[in-house]
């Protein structure tokens, strides 16, 4: 019945495998691949956790394919290579072996990963950041609030704040407060910590800590609407000395943020021309403010334009882009 | 009106306007007239031949278990066809939008879709390749083939079982209608709260997700029901339960999880509907609501049901495994309990979906482990198919090519899926593109063993095999466009980018969406290669017929009775001996043993009241998207009348004379080729019996099995 008289395209076959070429340029550049090129202390700490479940897991999964091809290769019928039992299907020295490797594997990633990993990069408690905080260690605090699209960074110690851009020092523990004003997202910088999902009328923390300076990207990581793709900020870790004269150019600027202002710059808006905003004055306590509002029934609608038909809006966007 | 409605609303035509119908965008109106013309030509075709006396005689009014089956496979392949377009307009977007300096066009700034349009797509692919098209399929699959393997003639309720197709049609064409007629929701197929309150998606679309959600739900969880009767009731004689064949022991565990899972899906979409319709608060961030409630309520279904439908997966790789073997399954006790431990811990784990809302390590840790609990028994499935293998002797047929597929990328899922279960691993990828390729690789494992069946049980249903060198082009083209777009994609994930990108912002991506957009182009191929499998196996029927045991090796019930499998299924109800019923007679030399005395066979009668109500179920679920209230009252209380005409009328079903039944089988064994197996000379072996004749004029052993259809 399975006669091979004519097999169409046996190369195709080929085909399958060429992607895995791929994998072999990986990790050749520098910073593309953000998740193995971590520079918070968050993020290498879940890197080193992948690393191990993924060498266990490789480790079973990798040998399991081996044997079912060797299998597939062996048994072949006609072949001869193996030989047919048709009636052998029960071992009970395998079935151990089936149910006890699995077992093993997975009580060892419980304790080495899950469990351990879950406390050291909580991030309301992050203990790889906060066992070291030394006792006269001057941690920052970041307030964020995300808005239909923008995220703006209040920074209360210093009564200012930016919108889509977020500067910090390097090595000192920065630790967040964040909310939403309208809808659900995640506060992410892949190359610095990971994702918190950021709630309208509620309050999430999280924490970040790098020791390394540069520029790192920003993004929503949850599907917010229409403006989610524009919803990107730029990371700066910088040097405690830059942050200082960054914090004191910030405070020079005109900006001033009132809760009357705060709902205004909360209006829906498409961040298409990437635009950072400095605040010098923020009122006390507007991100509490915020909260107690948006838990009294506070919302931001969005106009028909922004989810229908968003043509005519994303035109003019587009115009103000240019110019 | 309880909710402040943005936008006109009258009370004739509820939101409905002409400005609803996108005629004027530059993809649906073509789209639109091409479907069109297709409907009115295959009207036509029908009209020309007269065929429609047929077509509501033969399927639409049927009740028969393999025709029901069949349509929801056809539906399935329908539905996978168009979430397949999405995604390849999905990939074509991303690769044209990439990066800061892409032009747009059609109104987008970067690519051809604005962001709502492209929320939509996704929504759209989403839901309909998981309820619409993979659902579907599967259970179009258990339903021609789990009453065959467990002897019965029918479901315990045939009606319902065509109540549940005209039900999930009828979310098919809603959600078809949303192409044509307003929108669809954007905020994904899981919905956010509390995004998708009126507030924040002011349009029809998450209504339209409402009720298409609603009706499959339904069909879904009266299908469960009917199923788990049929296999708790409807077994022939001597099946018990440590004979079951694997893949009814699999739908068996996943139609559990789908009675007691869906009803909690019902709810959270019903108190959505309510958040939008009542203007209550459930899911609101104000006013006392709760949207982490939602996210909640969501994933207590949504992963159970993502073993709704892994398992009948892990059930039909089951039975092709030791059938191109040649040998019994091994461990099939372990595989048993690796089934339902699947099965029971599917409902502990659902936060493994939103680790990052902050619920503390102690939480975490309690549900990570959970999920890390999940791949044991599935670590033993893989290992037990494995061993099947060993010693065996294994004839690489198309249908074996297909359910080794899906043994890899299961394997490969089950790697990234034990890496996301670490919330550490999770903060870093998850709603990203890993995520994505993860569950893809899960589904693909679905997809794989689904065109395994259809191939391995296709001459069970039609009486003739597919074209097996045009199988194994399909599948070779579509492994090729699995690995291109899915390598590439998990790499994504490790350069961070996020899923549900409407424009992906990092040119570094471009290269690997545009490996992407090639192995979209090579699945075209294979959808290519699969119809021409079609074309060419139609043609060469006569061929290939096949004989009652298609493979020569099968080993279950189904392969007992005759190819194409008569619509009372088993001329005389079958005797079950051993786990292999079939590969045992083999082995006994019983293979040739046939019935000596026939019964009469009690079937029940078509009805066109399942269709009707379908066709009710989508006029409501219409008129409550656009708030039609008069249409909804009037569709509502039809619906509610036809039922109770239904009970009151009930079924008695006909009755097939004996004689009549005598006949048809010599005839489907006289135009059946016999299997061309070394036979065993050896007659019954002492004890054995064959067929269950029944005592002489009781007449009712035949109708061991088949249900009275009486009131
Ligand atoms: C060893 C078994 C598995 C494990 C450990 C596992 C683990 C996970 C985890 C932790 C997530 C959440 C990822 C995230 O959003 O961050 C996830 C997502 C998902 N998994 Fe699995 N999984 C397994 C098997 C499966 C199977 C069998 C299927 C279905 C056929 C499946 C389908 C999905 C889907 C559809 C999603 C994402 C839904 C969405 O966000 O849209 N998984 N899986
Ligand atoms: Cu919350
Ligand atoms: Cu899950």
């Amino acid at each position: 019945m399975f006669t091979r008289k004519w097999q169409p395209l046996r190369w195709v076959r080929y085909v399958a495998l060429a992607p895995l070429l791929l994998l072999l340029n990986g990790c050749a550049t520098h910073s593309i691949w953000w998740i193995f090129d971590p520079h918070g202390v968050g993020a290498k700490a879940s890197f080193d956790y992948m690393m191990i479940d993924v060498a266990v897991m490789l480790g079973i999964v990798g040998l399991t394919a081996i044997m079912i091809v060797w299998f597939m290769w062996r048994y072949h019928k006609g072949r001869n290579r193996g030989t047919y039992d048709g009636k052998w299907a029960h071992s009970t020295t395998i079935e151990v072996f089936v149910w006890g490797i699995p077992i093993l594997a997975v009580g060892f990633l419980s304790w080495a990963v899950a469990i351990n990993g879950s406390f050291a990069v909580n991030p309301y408690n992050p203990t790889v950041i906060t066992r070291h905080l030394k006792p006269h260690g001057d941690p920052i605090e970041v307030d964020v609030i995300a808005t239909d699209w923008q995220w703006l960074f209040i920074y209360p110690q210093y009564h200012m704040a930016v919108a889509n851009e977020l500067v910090v020092p390097a090595h000192t523990p920065v630790f967040f407060k964040l909310t939403s004003t309208a809808v659900t997202t995640d506060f992410f910088v892949p190359q610095l910590l990971g994702m918190i999902d950021v709630m309208p009328g509620m309050r999430t923390k999280d924490a970040l800590e790098s020791d390394s300076i540069g520029q790192y990207q920003g993004v929503a990581a949850d599907y917010c609407g229409a403006g989610t793709s524009w919803m990107l900020f730029k990371t700066h870790v910088v040097s405690k000395s830059d942050f200082a004269s960054w914090v004191h150019h910030a405070q020079q600027s005109t900006g001033n943020l009132t809760v009357a202002g705060f709902n205004r710059f909360a209006e829906p808006y498409i961040n298409i021309n990437n635009k950072v905003e400095y605040f010098s004055q923020v009122q006390k306590g507007l991100f509490n403010q915020v909260i107690l509002e948006v838990m009294h029934g506070r919302k931001w609608p969005l106009p028909m334009f922004m989810t229908e038909n968003m043509v005519g809006y994303l035109k003019k966007q587009a115009a103000e882009h240019r110019a | 009106m309880l909710v402040n409605l943005p936008g006109p609303w009258n009370p004739w035509l509820g939101r409905l306007a002409l400005s609803e119908i996108p005629y004027t965008n530059p993809i649906l109106a073509p789209l639109f007239v091409v479907v069109v013309v297709l409907g009115l030509l295959m009207v036509a075709g029908i009209t020309y031949y007269g065929k429609w006396g047929y077509l509501w005689k033969e399927w639409l009014t049927t009740v028969d278990h393999k025709k029901l089956g069949i349509m929801y496979i056809i539906l399935g392949l329908v539905m996978l066809f168009r979430g397949f377009i999405d995604g390849l307009m999905m990939r074509t977007q991303q690769a044209m939008a990439v990066g800061p300096h892409a032009s747009g066009m059609m109104g987008a700034v970067h690519g051809y879709l604005t962001p709502f349009h492209f929320g939509q797509i996704y929504s759209a692919h989403g839901m309909i390749m998981i309820l619409l098209a993979a659902t579907p399929l599967l259970v179009g699959i258990m339903n021609i083939v789990i009453p065959l393997q467990i002897g019965a003639r029918d479901m315990a309720y045939p009606y319902l079982n065509a109540l549940g197709l005209w039900i999930t049609a009828a979310a098919v064409v809603l959600i078809m209608a949303s192409l044509f007629v307003g929108d669809f929701a954007h905020n994904g197929w899981f919905g956010y709260a509390p995004i998708f309150e009126l507030a924040y998606s002011p349009g029809v679309g998450v209504d339209y997700w409402i009720w298409t959600f609603q009706l499959v739900a339904l069909g879904t969880t009266l299908g469960s029901i009917n199923f788990i009767a049929t296999i708790v009731k409807m077994r022939a004689p001597g099946m018990k339960w440590s004979r079951l064949p694997m893949f009814t022991w699999a739908s068996l565990s996943a139609n559990i999880i789908a009675l007691t899972s869906f009803p909690c899906l019902q709810v959270a979409i019903g108190l959505v509907a309510a958040d939008r319709y009542l203007g209550t608060h459930f899911f609101t961030a104000g006013f006392g609501g709760n949207l982490m409630l939602y996210t909640n309520l969501f994933w207590l279904w949504g992963h159970p049901e993502v073993y709704f439908v892994i398992l009948p997966a892990f059930g039909m790789i089951s039975e092709i495994i030791p059938t191109f073997s040649e040998k019994p399954l091994f461990g099939y006790v372990t595989m048993v309990l690796a089934t339902f431990a699947i099965a029971g811990v599917s409902w502990l784990v659902w936060l493994h979906h939103f680790f990052t809302m902050g619920m503390g390590p102690y939480v975490s840790t309690e549900f990570s482990v959970a999920t890390m609990l999940v791949g044991i028994p599935t670590g033993v499935k893989v290992f037990n198919w494995a061993f099947t293998m060993y010693r065996g002797r294994l004839t690489y047929t198309a249908a074996m090519y297909w359910a080794l597929g899906a043994l890899f990328l299961l394997l490969v899922g089950g790697l990234t899926g034990m890496m996301l279960s670490i919330p550490a691993i999770n903060y870093m990828v998850h709603n990203s593109v890993f995520v994505v390729a993860h569950f893809h690789m899960m589904l693909l494992c679905i997809v794989y063993a689904i065109f395994g069946s259809v191939i391995y049980w296709f001459p069970k249903v039609f009486g003739y095999t597919l074209n097996e060198a045009w199988g194994k082009v399909m599948f070779w083209l579509f492994s090729a466009g699995t690995a291109l777009v899915f390598i590439p994609m998990f790499m994504e994930g490790f350069m961070g980018m996020t899923r549900r990108l409407d424009w992906p912002f990092d040119p570094h991506w471009a290269p690997y969406l545009n490996i992407q957009v090639l192995g979209i182009l090579v699945y075209v191929l294979s959808i290519l290669a699969f119809v021409v499998m079609l074309y060419v196996s139609i043609r060469d029927r006569a061929q290939h017929r096949a004989a009652a045991d298609a493979w020569g090796t099968s080993r279950s019930l189904e392969w007992l009775t005759a190819s194409p499998v008569p619509f009372y299924n088993f001329a005389v109800v079958p005797q079950v001996n051993a786990r292999d019923e079939v590969a045992w007679r083999r082995e006994h030399g019983l293979s040739a043993q046939r019935a000596s005395h026939y019964d009469a066979i009690h079937m029940p009668n078509n009805t066109g009241i399942a269709i009707i109500i379908g066709g009710l179920t989508f006029v409501l679920g219409f008129a409550l998207t656009w708030r039609i209230w008069w249409l909804s009252l009037i569709s509502l209380l039809a619906i509610i009348v036809m039922m109770i005409y239904r009970s009151a009328k009930g079924d008695p079903g006909h009755v097939i004379p004996a004689e009549e039944v005598e006949r048809m089988d010599r005839e489907a064994e006289r135009t059946m080729p016999r299997a061309d197996l070394p036979r065993h000379s050896g007659g019954v072996l002492g004890g054995a019996i064959a067929y269950d004749s029944g005592a002489a004029g009781e007449g009712s052993a035949n109708l061991r099995g088949a249900p009275d259809y009486r009131p």
